[in-house]
């Protein structure tokens, strides 16, 4: 027995280990005490079995890590299970290194944005013209600059998503989908009817065209698919790639979702507000928002049935709105009837960041990949550049020019930037023009998100990836950031604040922690803090407790008048208040004195005959 | 001087340099590339967990031949197919668990039950019955033609060693001659001696021994359980009894850590099954609930990592070694009480003998795959898991990975169990908040499990 005791000392169970070890009273100490001094006092070193064991059980030299681990990584020391909190600290000490790669991988990009430099105060950006850009360009790049002269009213554009394809749709019906590069042409229609917007599904095989009753699906070949009768005299299509949802607004003023990979109709929203010209969406987490007549800018998700947002933007029709990709979709970009283009913060609605004139009226507005603001306003595109636009500006003066384009057919119905080329597309009356505008698109593609260059095998292969990961449309919110994020501790309070009767195995296991003392407060205190400072930012707010904070929130209608009322009230003198306070503290006073006297600390002054002259207080 | 330049890729960098190339790829790890990673993520972690789902189909085969309960089982030592069996009808069977075949049957090996078979070495067999008989058989391979029948006279026995009482369970010695059997006493017989070398006792038991194992590692400690409720603990080289542990309900089946040498595993009557380390018996390490009525029978994986559990409640389980809860559970229309199971020695099947009379191989992982994976499949495979693991919290994903079908009657009595346990929870903290009991600490779990140790 002793020797079966002494080999599993070696072996050292990982827990069992330190009980048996420091519980050693009462059963152990009956046994024999041969082996011991082996197990109890020797350290680790001076076990030959761990000596010996302990040299294969660690990682070769070649497979470690050989970063040395970062500072910043967080210490769990409140955690007292110390296996949870060697895998937390391996876990963050992970991500730290991963982070730390991925900035050495920003080497790899291996190619270079476009860019006009200029050389001191005199020259300026805007004065080159595309003759010139083109000339600079190279013959590749050069082939981006092209003019088609198309009959059949305004215009519009729309890329695929690794900006290969390119397909358009003049308002009288005029349809085309082609390769732009290769000038490979894949579909062409005349419709014969009225024909609003364009759009590509996943890919070029398929694209949605807003006619003049319904939607219709065709495929690359321009066979038509679908009659989508449910989408009513559509003006504006959408397609949101990662949910694999075709968003449609129309005159109606009904903006709605069809699942395009099993064909049904998700949500349909009433906007109320009337027909709808306006749409784009947010490529960072899949809101659309629509422009409205009477100036108002709506944010929607499939999952409320009313705006997320909504957001008085103009004074008149609201003509453009655009979210900046290259800040996550942080910024908005809108533009009214009368000409005013205003930028606004996305987390913080109070105020345009930025508001312009242009001249001419009724701009649409488009954001590029690498932030390049174009506005077609009257005559002529203009593009603005990065920090300027986002930067707070008081006056009404428009950011500094970047470059400008005249094009002498009114109206400019549309603007598209084409993605992974420094690319800008421009719908107006006589067709399309494509202009160079260095700088607008993101040089490095990632092949596995969208690649230009994709063969036929690569395109089935994604197709049937991205419909592998689609993700389900009640996933959509503001912010996208709550997938995998920790779940907000629960409001209700049951049994640690009031003294409420419940038993503790019936108490959720959050209260049960906590009641014993073992809940990890610091988690949510971050969590708190983080709300008080997005809401109000107040620090003193941030002390009260979790009751006194929950006592004081506003529930219902007309509660803060109430509570306004009740705090009045306080200052108001009530001689019958006043009379019962005295009361209460007199008796308090007494029972205090008494429980003093019980004590014997205080001892009764004596009483004398010269008491009967005291005042009584 | 103004300087112009615009962005354009060269083809020649993109694509493949000869027709047949793979396209070369490029990479851009900005995470604005790739706006709902994480909910693209999560969404592959959600069809993993389903996929999972889909593919548990554990049940590989049944191996037919007893007429009736299966009560023990037992597999050679280095080898990684044959499983020997023996049931109530007293009848034996070698099964090769590979070929689905059975290398010998012996129709009526022992009168009544057959309570315990293990092997002696390579080809021989040692069984012990209610017929206070124990028989060591030859197992070399006799012709058995497809209908399972042998030649015509039976098989006798090499011999014969006569005992006094009905025998419980056999075990035999590691590397010696020796083995040990349990019946109102532990006996340790010699293989070369028709009567029993030494009878061990504990002095003051008189109880019914109900199974006796030898540990793997330190092989003259022999470890039995008893119809007494107690479990008791013996070295054959002193001939004593060392110590003794009284439980609150009496343990069913005994199994050694075949990894940790002095861990073993209990399967008590009461629903649960219990690991202690024989070096502090005043408490068992880990408490594995999960069965919905007793357990009759444990059995470790060769890599003491699982271990595999058979109960009266229809289910068979496979656990993982210190965690103590949500086994994955195995189940047939037809599978009836579980009364004997056993892990292959490749760690990757669990056999189960159940009261229907019909052996059962299940793969210990649910979803494994039999057969050859290619090393893209395995990648996927590794993907998979990882993200499982990484989602687990997600409520979605992680419910999914849980919920195990059971039958309605196993899920009734989990049910009732539940709130039969939470009553019985509240009724004693009520208890404690009102009399003087609640002035002490609660008695833990763990510590309420052994009443006494003996020594």
């Amino acid at each position: 027995m002793d020797a079966l005791f002494a080999k599993a000392d070696a072996i050292r169970p990982i827990s069992k280990r330190r009980r048996t070890a420091s519980s050693k009273d009462g059963h152990r100490s009956k046994k024999p005490s041969a082996s011991k001094p082996q197990g109890e006092s020797s350290s680790a070193s001076n076990d030959l079995t761990l000596t010996s064991v302990v040299v294969n059980t660690k990682l070769p030299k070649s497979l470690r890590d050989k970063s040395p681990p970062t500072e910043s990584v967080p210490q769990y020391k409140h955690i007292a299970n110390k296996k949870l909190r060697a895998q937390l600290t391996r876990q963050s000490a992970q991500t730290a290194r991963s982070k730390a790669l991925v900035k050495d991988a920003e080497l790899l990009l291996a190619e270079d944005a476009g860019l006009v430099q200029v050389e001191g105060d005199m020259e300026k950006t805007w004065r080159v013209g595309q003759s010139e850009v083109v000339q600079a360009a190279g013959e590749e790049a050069a082939r981006g600059r092209k003019e088609w002269t198309l009959d059949g009213g305004p215009y519009r554009a729309r890329y695929t998503r690794n900006g290969r394809h390119l397909a358009v749709v003049g308002r009288k019906g005029h349809v085309a989908t082609f390769d732009w590069q290769t000038g490979t042409l894949h579909s062409e229609l005349q419709l014969r009817e009225t024909c609003r917007d364009i759009t590509f599904l996943h890919d070029h095989s398929h694209y949605a065209v807003a006619q003049q009753k319904y939607v219709f699906i065709y495929d690359r070949d321009g066979v038509e698919l679908h009659r989508l009768k449910s989408h009513v005299e559509p003006t504006r299509l959408e397609f949101l790639p990662y949910h694999w949802l075709l968003v449609s607004v129309g005159n109606p003023g009904y903006l709605k979702y069809q699942d395009t990979s099993t064909g049904q109709l998700v949500v349909e929203h009433r906007t109320k507000l009337g027909a709808c010209t306006t749409m784009t969406q947010n490529l960072h987490n899949a809101v659309i928002h629509l422009g409205h007549q009477n100036g108002t800018v709506t944010l929607w998700t499939p999952n409320l049935p009313h705006p997320a947002v909504r957001l008085l933007a103009h004074l008149g029709p609201v003509v453009g709105v655009s979210v900046d990709p290259s800040t996550g979709g942080r910024y908005m970009a809108t533009s009214g009837q009368d000409g005013t283009v205003k930028v606004w913060d996305c987390r913080n609605w109070k105020g345009a960041v930025r508001t312009w004139q242009t001249r001419g009226g009724g701009a649409d507005v488009e954001w590029s990949q690498r932030g390049v603001l174009a506005v077609a306003s009257g005559g002529s595109v203009n593009t603005y550049a990065k920090p300027a636009i986002q930067t707070p500006f008081s006056g009404a003066a428009p950011p500094p020019l970047y470059l400008t384009h005249p094009i002498p057919h009114r109206p400019l119905t549309s603007l598209r930037f084409c993605p992974f080329q420094d690319i800008l597309t421009v719908g107006h009356s006589a067709g399309l023009s494509s202009v160079l505008v260095p700088g607008s698109g993101e040089p490095n593609f990632d092949s596995s998100e969208a690649d230009p260059f994709e063969n036929k095998r690569a395109r089935r292969e994604k197709e049937v990836k991205s419909l592998l990961d689609k993700i389900q449309p009640d996933m959509i919110t503001l912010d996208p950031e709550f997938v995998g994020s920790l779940a907000p501790p629960p409001k209700l309070t049951t049994a640690v604040d009031d003294k409420s009767d419940i038993p503790y195995a019936r108490l959720p296991r959050f209260e049960r922690l906590k009641v014993s003392g073992k809940a990890d407060e610091t988690e949510e205190t971050d969590g708190d803090d983080n709300d008080g400072s997005d809401e109000e930012g107040e620090g003193k707010k941030s002390k009260l407790s979790k009751a006194e904070k929950e006592k004081n929130k506003m529930r219902g209608k007309n509660k803060s008048l109430k509570r306004y009322l009740r705090k009045q009230r306080k200052n108001v003198i009530d001689p019958k208040a006043v009379a019962v306070r005295d009361r209460l503290a007199k008796q308090r006073e007494e029972r205090k004195r008494a429980i003093e006297e019980a004590k014997g600390n205080v001892q009764t002054e004596k009483s004398s005959a010269l008491d009967r002259f005291k005042r009584s207080s | 001087m103004v300087k112009i330049s615009v962005l354009q890729h060269a083809p020649a960098t993109h694509l493949p340099s000869r027709p047949g190339d793979p396209t070369p790829t490029s990479r851009n790890l900005d995470p604005l590339m790739h706006p709902f990673a994480k909910a693209r993520e999560r969404t592959r972690a959600l069809n993993a967990a389903k996929m999972e789902r889909i593919f548990a189909k554990p049940f590989v085969a049944a191996l037919e031949g007893h007429i009736d309960a299966v009560e023990t089982m037992s597999r050679r030592p280095e080898s990684l197919t044959v499983v020997a069996s023996g049931s109530w009808d007293g009848g034996v069977i070698v099964h090769d668990i590979a070929q689905r075949t059975k290398l010998l049957h012996v129709e009526a090996a022992h009168k009544g039950k057959v309570s315990g078979v293990c092997f002696a070495d390579e080809t021989r067999l040692l069984s012990c019955g209610t017929d206070r008989n124990i028989k060591l058989w030859d197992t070399k391979s006799e012709y058995v033609d497809e209908n399972g029948a042998g030649p015509s006279e039976p098989r006798k026995p090499l011999s014969i060693f006569p005992g006094k009482a009905a025998f419980n369970s056999i075990d035999h010695h590691r590397t010696d001659p020796l083995f040990a059997t349990a019946s109102s006493i532990v006996q340790v017989w010699d293989e070369n001696k028709s009567a029993a070398i030494s009878n061990l006792t504990f002095p003051t038991s008189t109880e019914t021994i109900s199974a006796v194992r030898f540990n793997l590692s330190e092989s003259s400690v022999l470890a039995s359980i008893g119809s007494d409720r107690t479990f008791t603990l013996y070295d054959i080289r002193t001939g004593k009894a060392e110590r003794r542990v009284i439980m609150q309900f009496r343990s069913n089946a005994l199994s050694w850590s075949p990894t940790f040498p002095t861990s073993v595993l209990l399967a008590s009557e009461d629903h649960n099954l219990y690991t202690f380390d024989v070096r502090s018996l005043n408490e068992p390490t880990h408490i594995y609930k999960g069965h919905v009525a007793a357990v009759t029978s444990c059995d470790w994986s060769p890599t003491g990592l699982e271990f595999v559990s058979g109960g009266w409640d229809r289910t068979v389980r496979v656990w993982k070694e210190g965690v103590g809860t949500q086994p994955e559970v195995y189940h047939t229309k037809r599978m009836q009480r579980v009364t004997s199971t056993l892990f292959t020695a490749d760690a990757r099947f669990v056999l189960s003998g159940s009261d229907d009379g019909n052996l059962r191989m299940w793969k210990a992982k649910a979803s494994e795959k039999l057969g050859i994976l290619d090393s893209r499949e395995r990648a996927a495979m590794e993907y998979r898991d990882s993200l499982k693991e990484r989602w687990k919290f997600d409520p979605q994903v992680g419910r999914i990975s849980r919920t195990r079908h059971v039958p309605k009657p196993v899920h009734k009595a989990s049910q009732l169990k539940r709130t039969m346990l939470d009553a019985r929870r509240v009724k004693e903290e009520r208890r404690r908040k009102h009399t003087r009991a609640g002035e002490s600490k609660p008695k833990a779990e763990r510590k309420k499990v052994v009443v006494a140790e003996q020594t």
